[in-house]
């Protein structure tokens, strides 16, 4: 394996165990971290005067991820 | 002489129920797993399931859980590992995604081939998106 490509997968590794590990915290008694959860759910609140921007924006993407990882 | 407040306790449907939803995910994610990549039927098939939870996350169809008014100082960590994740696949994403520099979704090809590996992760797309019809 190159190192190129050991930097690469050692990156996006680290990416997601400290997404896992901020998670985790996030469900501590008294955590100031909100879950990833609770991100996503504030961020779809956003409208644009009756348009659900932040609802539509985060539902298509997670339909692209799914196309893209199991159609395309 | 004082009245006691008014209890509303909010009954979950039984297909809001995890020992319902979790099964009827766990099935869809095992006929989706069976559709190969780039195959016409599971392009209708991930447009199916998507469009549906889709279409029910816009109704009001499906009671949502409260969502946070505010999101405090500690919400700004969530950043870090998405900087992260992004930098690395923007970067191989312009490299050309070789096999030098591959993308996440090119390291994934080979373990989504694994019928079981894609039933899995096909299951955690799903729960993923049924959870965020839900908040």
């Amino acid at each position: 394996m190159s190192v190129s490509r050991l930097i690469v997968i050692s990156g996006f590794t680290v990416a997601i165990a400290l997404a896992v590990v901020m998670e985790w915290a996030s469900r501590r008694e008294g955590s100031r971290i909100p879950s990833f959860g609770d991100v996503c759910a504030y961020v779809m609140q956003y409208e644009v005067g009756r348009v659900p921007v932040g609802r539509l924006g985060m539902y298509g993407f997670w339909w692209w991820v799914g196309w893209h990882f199991f159609a395309r | 002489m004082e009245q006691s407040p008014e209890v509303i306790a909010e009954v979950p449907r039984p297909w809001d129920r995890p020992i319902v939803a979790v099964p009827v995910l766990a099935v869809l994610a095992i006929i989706g797993a069976q559709f190969p990549s780039f195959s016409m039927s599971a392009n209708v098939y991930v447009m199916g399931t998507g469009g549906a939870l889709f279409w029910l996350g816009l109704s009001h169809r499906i009671p949502k859980r409260p969502a946070p008014q505010r999101l405090g100082s500690g919400a700004a960590w969530w950043f870090v590992p998405l900087l992260i994740f992004w930098v690395f696949e923007a970067g191989t994403f312009v490299l050309g995604s070789t096999d030098e520099f591959p993308t996440f979704s090119r390291l994934a090809d080979p373990i989504l081939e694994d019928r079981l590996m894609r039933s899995l992760a096909y299951f955690g797309w799903l729960s993923a998106f049924w959870g965020l019809v839900r908040r």
